[in-house]
């Protein structure tokens, strides 16, 4: 992962003590060969510490080998519980988006019954008849806002299949740059393109990609605000997959935040200004596609989301 | 055939039918509103219309069930589905029966009056094929 130091979650790896058993095995078998050499036994000696040398190699392999399997499970076992979460609160968000929908309608057609009446009693040039227009378009304007809402609580709660084929990952990146540049240039935000030249044709849905990286893009636009860069970077991984990496240099994330941040309805964006889906729906489209999504940050440094996605297989990743 | 579409509103809500028949009918349409899909198949028998909007989740008979009635009674009638609680799914079983549109409530009545306009032309324009068919 990108960015040194940055990376938020550390799973698996060696604890103290499986560390420190290859020493104390080595340590163990090197004394008894001292023992043996000073006893005159040089020959049992030799091989005492070449078997101690042995030992603790292979040990320390062995160590590694179960560490990493550790690793993936913890990876796998965090997917699991996040794609979980997501489908019990997806259900939820569903339900009671429609159940808002409903009465949204009502207010709506009474809103604008109430603004056929006023228009009927005339009387326009009263400052009584304004205000009440006035009030009455502003009842409208909001609930076009709850309608925003709540279609993106369906959006997010959507089963949607995707539609497989060969995409450009490079030309659709360098597309969606174009389209936040207007926004990047009036706040003098540099966008910086690493795109590997030879990377492969990666077959998925078009249409979810470019909505996961549009919400990354802007995500990091909102976290510089002026002032900064983003870099956007394309990448052939292991594991037959790439990886397309949105770094910024905005305000980063603090570490009790980046475990939410998959979260739906987690946001830190001002009232109004965000619903905290445009991360989850991300996280869910990613795991559609058979991809991963993962982020790093540093709080006033930036931060770097990478999405890996599988080059050429529909139903996921074969665990690395 | 009448120059202003005749619209049958079929939704459960009753303050939704009836503001929404009010809205209509200042805006130059002729409506009825019935609150359930039994008393919509009810209501074709004794009068004709173009354009029904139909809700999907009724009490007894179902939006679907009611749009697949509707449709065996008078294949001709467009029938706009109109509702809080939609999906993917939901949309491609309503145009495998035969509905003309699918719209999400909230709605505004000049979205819903564009919807009518529409779905009253392709009605009316097959009506004339078939007659100059007929008539040929």
């Amino acid at each position: 992962m990108p960015g040194k130091g940055r990376i938020y979650r550390v799973r698996g790896g060696m604890n103290f003590k499986q560390s420190i058993l290859p020493h104390i095995t080595s340590i163990l078998i090197c004394l008894c060969a001292v023992i043996l050499a000073f006893t005159g036994n040089l020959s049992f000696g030799v091989a005492g510490i070449f078997l101690a040398a042995l030992a603790f190699v292979t040990t320390r392999k062995l160590l590694q080998k179960l560490a990493a399997a550790n690793e993936q499970a913890c990876f796998l076992d965090e997917k699991l519980v996040q794609s979980q979460k997501l489908a019990s609160i997806g259900e939820l968000s569903a339900g009671i988006g429609h159940e808002i929908n409903n009465p949204l309608a009502i207010i709506s057609q009474e809103t604008e019954w109430m603004q056929h009446v006023v228009k009927r009693i005339g009387g326009r040039n009263s400052k009584e008849v304004a205000e009440l227009q006035d009030s009455l378009k502003e009842v409208l304007h909001q609930v076009d806002r709850c309608r925003e809402i709540t279609q993106n609580l369906l959006d997010f709660a959507r089963r949607k299949e995707p539609v497989y084929q060969e995409v450009n990952v490079n030309k659709l990146i360098d597309d969606l740059s174009r389209l936040v540049k207007k926004e990047t240039i009036q706040y003098r935000i540099e966008i910086r393109k690493d795109f590997q030249r030879d990377l492969p044709l990666v077959h998925t849905d078009a249409p979810s990609l470019r909505q996961v990286v549009l919400n990354l893009l802007t995500n990091a636009t909102h976290a510089i605000e002026k002032d900064g860069r983003i870099r956007i970077a394309t990448q052939r991984s292991g594991n037959g997959s790439v990886d397309i990496i949105v770094e910024d240099t905005g305000c980063g994330i603090p570490k009790d935040h980046l475990i939410k941040i998959f979260d739906p309805f987690f946001t830190t964006k001002p009232e109004g200004k965000g619903t905290g889906l445009g991360l989850s729906i991300c996280h869910g489209i990613v795991d559609k596609l058979g991809g991963r999504i993962s982020v790093s940050s540093e709080v006033g440094k930036g931060s770097t989301f990478v999405v890996t996605l599988p080059i050429n297989q529909q139903k996921g990743m074969s665990p690395s | 055939m009448s120059a202003k579409p005749r619209v049958l509103i079929v939704d459960d809500e009753e303050r939704f039918r009836t503001t929404m028949a009010k809205l209509l009918t200042v805006n130059g349409l002729e409506v009825t509103a019935v609150g359930s899909g039994k008393a919509a198949l009810e209501e074709l028998k004794s009068k004709a219309y173009d354009v029904i909007t139909l809700d999907i989740r009724m009490p007894g008979m179902s939006g679907l069930e009611a749009l697949a009635e509707i449709k065996k009674v008078n294949p001709a009638i467009e029938v706009i589905i109109l509702t809080g609680h939609a999906s993917v799914d939901t949309a491609v079983e309503i145009m495998k029966l035969g509905g003309y549109e699918y719209l999400l409530k909230p709605t505004t009545t000049e979205e819903l009056m564009n919807k009518i306009d529409a779905a009253f032309e392709r009605k009316m324009t097959r009506e004339q094929k078939t007659r100059k068919g007929n008539g040929s």
